[in-house]
Formats: structure tokens, sequence, C-alpha cells
């Protein structure tokens, strides 16, 4: 079946484009060749309908020439068919002087032949996009219904009232349309089809047929031949009736293994094999009069043609159709593979499913599992499980198109992220048939952008302790003056202690600078609180609860980024305190940061983050968060509140210090501890009285 | 060494530092005046001795290393150590390639500070003495008559009295006359000595015609 499609003249894009080029050129040489062969065609058809005629009555079982003007008109372009209409006039002219028509006569019957010819090309090239093909069941039916059945009986209607006008012949006005009628549905049928699909394509694709299918041609011409012979030549006239469809096999062969090229050309040779065994008085066709084995034979051959005809299109209709699948499927197979996307389908009707081979890879799933929800759901992240779960859930209830974004656990211990996007298809009775998805794999798109979003909070650190670096600077230059100061006075004082000259009022004046600059020290280590205080701005009620999830959402790559899953216990009902919102969100993003770096040694299964809030006998709110990191050296316990006292290697020992400043700040206290597993910092913030709300914004 | 003779000057805008480096300096027996600008420090007038100035770097309105720069077009003989809050190696670099004699970092120990104190007063001391030699000598030898130059230009040089009249298309006594005049005027007996102090007088030698 493979091969059938190419050299049965598929509309491919090269073959449009010889046609085109046809059109350009067509009034050229072209045009002359064109309209020279049809003038000759037209001419020996008339010739070979005269040889057909069934003796002693003049009867045309099979009247070429018309068929022969129509397959020209199916062939060329609208724009040239005056040219081969004014070609033909000549061949007609000659063919019917020899029979010794009037001249009238002639001029009528090219007439009502150009006019069948022209109702049957213009409607099927009007319906079917050139160029005309013999290879959808849609062509061959409109061809069959309106150039070989709707052109004929339309003007035979012409032909007979032309032949009564010119009183030509005794045949009443019935006879003349019935015999017209069936010859010229006859020819349409075998002739139109073999010349179109013949000469179509040119002769190039001869040479691309394999030696087998050329084999096959030859012992099927054979086999035809042979057994057309047998059944209308050698067969008596008296034999079975039904040898008649002796043939059948072989036309059935020919449409199947060569499409509608085989088909047209088989059901040319028995036409012709038949109509001129039983013109000359052989086979069961020659039984009884010259006009009803006419009849007899153009009904059979009629009803042999038309189901041949349409089944080659169903057949080439069918390959294409294969072919174009096969052509898509790579085509999209293709895409999968360079964009990583994984194809699936489950059908539930047929209980059906299947997903691309890149599919299968992306989700590690066997190559003939079966599909189902719950082996999907079982490759989620534990993470995304429930929410991936609701969304095909919701989606399947409103039989809409569905798409999230949610991580894949594979079996060594990778994750994946993934997109899917889905779509329930309804069946005819409004239930679900099938459901229909494409899954892309965007992992390196979202490292990338982890990467991305780590290097710049990166970033935003640095300048943040760089800033915190110029901050220390002015610090140490500010301590270090009265540091000198204090240096300076108690090296003088030894030196004149050593000098045993003790100057009493000098030295008194001395200790007294010392101990002012002592104080001043002091004084600027006191100022940071200072600096807290004063950038506090405007208070409002806060809800704990929300801080906490805004934080939460602020550190959403960091968490990603560290693996660390964060566990809320969150009160309900918390009573807001009274609060700096900004403030509060920086103790919570201090503490969880320092969480996320006391865990960087912590095994990524271990970490985690619990924070919990907690409403204390209605006056105060408890705020915590617990890592399971190295937790705290025991001695150094409350030592991490310090001024520059640090932990961690790149420390300044200002965060906590800040963090403890904001809370005393808003009344409230902030504590450290160890737990059994990594540190716990908590806070506890006074809850904002009820009475004392007045103010309504 | 007389005190009079020597002076240390701190330049510092914090006030304690200032006392309680005068203090210090003053228990070390020297001679302390402080000011809290740099510019404070350029309004005195002119020390003629040895100096020591301790200076800081950072300061409102002239920086320490400024003022260090203002000083060298100034050509006095003060010695600088610097004193700051923070030592970045840059600045110290820098100011130790332009001459200062310390840069100490706050809180520096007393006797550190002494040391270095010491060091800049001798340093400036040196200078001072090494340009008295100088203006002593060219205060001589602008005694000199242009003819009486032109012969120690050409001694200078090397040249012997018989060319030295070659050069100067005079009789080689007139050249021996001039000679025993110069080396009378600058005070010399041998002509080593006439080297040397023309020299300090920044006398450059006579150019051969060619």
């Amino acid at each position: 079946m493979k091969t059938l499609a190419t050299p049965l003249g598929l509309a491919g894009p090269g073959s449009r484009s010889t046609t085109e080029r046809s059109d350009a050129q067509f009034f050229d040489r072209r045009v002359a060749g064109v309209a020279l062969s049809v003038a000759l065609a037209y001419y020996l058809g008339a010739k070979i309908g005269f040889a057909l005629t069934f003796q002693p009555h003049p009867v045309s079982v099979l009247w070429p020439p018309n068929s022969i003007l129509l397959a020209a008109l199916l062939l060329t372009p609208v724009r040239v068919w005056w040219v081969i209409l004014l070609a033909a006039f000549p061949a007609h002219l000659a063919v019917q002087l020899q029979s010794n028509v009037p001249p009238m006569m002639i001029l009528c019957w090219f007439i009502s032949n150009a006019c069948e010819a022209l109702i049957g090309a213009g409607c099927v090239r009007y319906l079917i996009d050139r160029p005309v093909r013999f290879d959808r069941l849609r062509n061959v039916g409109i061809f069959c219904f309106f150039a070989a059945f709707l052109a004929p009986l339309l003007s035979s209607f012409l032909d007979s009232a032309f032949v009564a006008i010119n009183r030509f012949g005794q045949d009443s006005y019935w006879q003349v349309w019935r015999i017209r009628f069936t010859s010229n549905i006859l020819a349409s049928l075998t002739l139109v089809p073999f010349i179109v699909t013949w000469s179509g394509d040119g002769i190039a694709w001869l040479g691309k047929i394999r030696r087998a299918r050329i084999l096959e041609a030859g012992l099927l011409l054979i086999g035809l031949l042979s057994i057309n012979t047998i059944v209308f030549y050698k067969l008596a006239p008296t034999a079975d009736s039904a040898l008649l469809y002796l043939p059948l096999p072989f036309l059935i062969w020919a449409a199947v293994r060569f499409g509608s090229r085989g088909a047209s050309a088989a059901i040319c040779a028995l036409t012709l094999l038949a109509i001129w065994s039983a013109g000359h008085g052989y086979g069961p066709f020659s039984t009884r009069s010259a006009e009803e084995n006419a009849l007899s034979i153009q009904m059979f051959l009629i009803v042999m043609s038309v189901p041949l005809l349409l089944l080659a299109g169903v057949i080439e209709e069918r390959s294409k159709g294969e072919t174009t699948l096969r052509e898509r499927e790579e085509r999209i197979s293709l895409a999968a593979e360079s964009a990583n996307l994984a194809f699936w389908s489950i059908n539930f009707e047929r209980k059906e499913s299947w997903m691309s081979d890149k599919g299968r890879a992306i989700f590690n799933f066997g190559p003939d599992e079966h599909l189902s929800r719950e082996l999907f759901l079982s490759r989620v992240h534990p993470e995304d499980r429930n929410a991936v779960g609701e969304a095909i859930e919701r989606a399947r209830a409103s039989s809409q198109t569905f798409e999230f974004e949610y991580r894949l656990l594979r079996p060594d211990g990778a994750t994946r992220w993934l997109i899917s996007r889905g779509r329930y298809v309804s069946n005819d009775r409004g239930g679900i048939r099938e459901l229909i998805g494409v899954a892309i794999d965007i992992t390196a798109q979202v490292e990338a952008d982890l990467q991305l979003r780590l290097q710049r909070e990166e970033m935003a650190r640095m300048s943040r302790v760089s800033s915190m670096g110029e901050l220390t600077a002015s610090l140490a230059h500010e301590l270090n003056q009265p540091l000198t100061a204090i240096a300076s006075n108690a090296a003088a004082g030894r030196r004149l202690l050593a000098q045993g000259t003790p100057d009493l009022e000098m030295f008194e004046e001395l200790l007294a600078d010392v101990s002012a600059d002592a104080r001043r020290a002091g004084d600027i280590i006191h100022g940071i609180h200072h600096f807290v205080r004063k950038s506090e701005g405007r208070r409002c009620p806060v809800n704990l609860n929300e801080i906490v999830q805004e934080v939460l959402r602020l550190l959403h790559s960091d968490l990603l980024g560290r693996a660390t899953p964060v566990e809320t216990q969150l009160a309900p009902n918390l009573p807001s305190v009274d609060a700096n919102p900004v403030h509060l969100q920086q103790v919570l993003l201090n503490l969880v940061m320092n969480s996320l770096e006391a865990m960087q040694s912590t095994p990524i299964g271990k970490r985690r983050i619990v924070i919990s809030t907690t409403c204390e006998d209605s006056s105060s709110v408890l705020v915590t968060v617990r890592d399971y990191g190295s937790g705290l050296p025991k001695e150094d316990l409350d030592k991490v509140f310090n001024h520059f006292y640090s932990t961690k290697p790149n420390g300044m020992g200002m965060g906590l210090t800040i963090v403890r400043s904001i809370v005393e700040a808003h009344g409230g206290k902030l504590n450290a501890e160890n737990s059994d597993e990594g540190a716990r910092f908590f806070f506890r913030l006074p809850v904002k009285p009820k009475s004392e709300t007045p103010e309504v914004i | 060494m007389s005190p009079a003779a020597e002076l240390v000057c701190v330049v510092d805008d914090d006030e304690s530092v200032r006392r309680g480096l005068r203090r210090l300096l003053k228990s070390a027996g020297y001679t302390a005046e402080t000011f809290s600008s740099a510019e404070e420090y350029l309004a005195r007038e002119i020390f003629q001795g040895a100096l020591c100035l301790l200076l800081d770097v950072r300061m409102p309105g002239l920086k320490g290393p400024a003022l260090q720069e203002a000083l060298e077009e100034r050509g006095t003989c003060e010695q600088i150590v610097f004193i700051t809050g923070h030592g970045d190696v840059p600045t110290a670099t820098r100011a130790m390639k332009k001459g200062a004699v310390d840069f100490l970092t706050k809180p520096f120990d007393g006797e550190e500070l002494i040391q270095a104190v010491k060091r800049a007063l001798k340093r400036s001391e040196e200078r001072l003495r090494n340009r008295g030699e100088r203006l002593k000598a060219r205060s001589r030898v602008e005694k000199l008559t242009p003819r009486e130059f032109e012969v120690l230009r050409f001694v200078v040089m090397g040249l012997l009295n018989k060319q030295i009249a070659a050069e100067l298309h005079t009789a080689e006594k007139t050249v021996k006359v001039h000679r025993g005049r110069v080396m009378q005027k600058l005070g010399v007996t041998s002509v080593a000595d006439l080297v040397r102090i023309s020299q300090w007088a920044g006398v450059s030698p006579a150019r051969k015609r060619a």
C-alpha cells in the first residue's frame, strides 16, 4: 500500500506548481499542442464511436467525442476552454460530413456536445479544486453525478430537440433521448476518468515505479484481458449470465492495488472489449435486437464502473490520509522531541491509552503501561499531588481545557518541572469520550529562572552587605575616636606616673576625659537602637498570620532553591497587634533567612522550617520560627543578640540586634533556645487593646 | 636639641582625640599644638624648626592626603605621621610613597605614636640642616662676579687653567687670579670642597664649546 499514493498522483506541492506554470504559458506553443491533440482525439473518438455501432441499426453504444471534450476541459484552465472548443469543431465537422449529415444538424450536434462538456466540466471544476483527481470519494461522487449523469441528462434533451427540429432520422424524441443519454453516460464513466488520471500528471511518475509493481500490473493486465476475452468473446451467447461477473475480481484488484488509474484503465479495457465483441456478434450481449443489446451492455458497464470508481477513490483517499497522518505524526514527534513535549491520550470508551515515546521517557512509564490518573499522580511530586488532582477534577467537572504547572518526582530522586495542558473530549451523548493532552518539560527554563532569581537576590544581598559595610565603617570610625582618646590619655597617664611628678589636677582632668570618652563610645552603640526607632513609621493593626504568609511569598524562591519545605501552624482568629507591618516583615524575614542559613549543612531531606503563631491568654501573640539546623552553641545562647556577634563566617552580627530592637520597640521580647533538633526563635507581641481603636481610617 | 627648635602639630576634627594626643605629647616632653582642620593649620605661620605633623586622614573640608600635597608644594620641612580611623591599604600606600613617616590606625598604642613622632622630628631636623647648608652655599656663590662664576663652572667641570683660558679667550694668568678669588670668596681651600659647595648651591657645570 505504501507505494500506491505516490505514483497515483497525490496533490503534492510539486504537481500544483507545475499546473500554475502551465497556466501562465498556456497561450504559447503548449496551447497549440493541446488544441491539436484535442482535435485529433475528437476525430479518432468519433471514428471509434462509429466503429462500435451495432449493425445493422446504427445505434452508438459508446460515443467518445463528448467525453474527450469533457476530459480536455477538465484538464485545462477555464481561460483556454474556447480554444479547445474551437479546435474540436473542425474535427467534428470532418467526421460528420463523412456521414452525410446535413450541415445544420452538424452544427446543432456540436452545440449539444459542447453543452454537455461545458455543463459537466463547469460543475466539476466549480466544486473541485484543480487539479481534478479521482482520489477522493467526494470527487468521484461529484464527477459521477454532475459530469456522468446530470450533463448527459440535460444535453440529451437539447440533442433530441435538435434532431426533432431538423427532422433527422426516423426515431421519436424519447428514443433519441434515451439512446444518447445512456451512451453518453457510459462514455463519461469509462473514458473521462481514464484520460484524466493518465494524462493529469505527465509521465514522470512512470520512471519511479518499482519493478514488482510493473510485474503486478502486467499480470493484472494479462489476467483481465484473458478473462474478458473468455467472457465476452469465447463464451457462447447462451452461457450463464452469472459468468459476466468473472472479470470483477480483476477489476477490484486494479482498483485496490492501482487506485483510480488502475480502475479506470481496467474499466476502459472491459468496456471496449465487451462492446466490440457484442458488436461483432460474440458473447452474451449479442442475442437480442441491436437496441436491446446496446441498452443491456450499457447498463452492465455503467453498473460495473460506478462502484469501481468509488472504490478506487476511497482506497486512494485512505492511503493518502494514512500518508498525511504519518507525515504529520512524524512532524509532531520531531517537534515533541525537540521541545521536550509529551503527547498523550486516554480513551475512556475504548479503554485505550497512548503516549509518545518522549512522554514515556519523561514520566518514566513503561512502553506498554496503561495510562491512568492514578499512575500519573503517582509520578507527581507529593507536594503538588493534591493540587494537580484537584485541577484534573475541576477540568473533568466542567469539561474544559486545563493547564497546570507541577513537579515530577522521578524514581531516581530527580525533580522535573512540567506544564500540562489537556482537554476532555465529549462524545455525542454528552459524556466524556477521551482525555487528550500534552505535557512540556520546562525544567531547564525553571532552573534558569530560579538561578536568575537567586543571582538577583545574591546581588541584593551583596548590596545590602556593602551598605552594612558602609554603616560599620562609619560606626568603626565613630567608635575609634573616643577609643583613640582613651588610649592616648592612658599612655600619657602612665608616662606622667613614670616621671614621678604626678600633677593631680591634670590627672583628674585626664580621668574625666577618659570616662567621658567611654560614655561617648557607649552612646554610639545605643545609636543603633535610636536608628531603628527613628525609622519606625506608622503603626496599624496587623494580623501576624498575614505577615507570615507574605514573608513566605517573598521567600518562595529562596525556599525552593534551598529545597526547604515550610510548615505553618497558624492560629485561627489571631488578634491583631499594633505594629509597623514592614518592620515585622523584616523581623520574620531575618529569622527565616537565619534558619535557612543554619540548615546549610543539614541533609536536604531533613531540612524543614516550622512557623507557628499562637494566641496567649488574649493579651499577647507568640510567633515561633523553628529550624532543624545545627542549633545554637550552648554557651552563646544569649550572645546571639549581641552586637557584632556572629556564628556565620561572613556574618556581620547585626541582624539579630536589629530584629531584637524592632521587637522591643513594639513592646515585645525576642528569645532563642535550642530544641531537640535545631534552634527555635520566638517573640511575643502585645495584643492591641480593643477599647483603644478610635482611629478609623 | 632645644625644645624651641621642634614642634608637634596635631590636625584632627575630634576634640577628645586632640586633647588626648596633646596630653600624651606633653607627657613625652614635646611642645604640641592642635588644629581642628587642615585649613586652620595652613593659616598658621610657617614654623622654622623641626616639625612633626600628626594628621587625620578623614576630616571635614580638606582631607589629610590633600594637605600633604599642599605642604609639598610649599616646600616646608615638616614630616607627616598619618592617623586614621580605618586603615585602608591604598590610602596608606599612597601616603607612604609621598614621604609620610608612618601610618597609624586608631586606636593606636601611645608608645607607638611617640616612636613615630621621634622619627619624624629627626627626619625633619635633617632636612632642615640640609636646607641650611644649601642656603649658606648659595649666599656665598652669589657674592662672585659673573666672570668668577664662569671660571667656577669650568673648574667644577674639571678643566685645567690652560683649558679654561682657551675657552674664555684670555690669558692663563688671569684665570689663575680669578680662581684664587673664587676659592677665597667661597671659603674653601681644596677643589674637592669647591665642588661640594657648588653642588649645595646648585651650580651647574659649564658646557664645553663644541
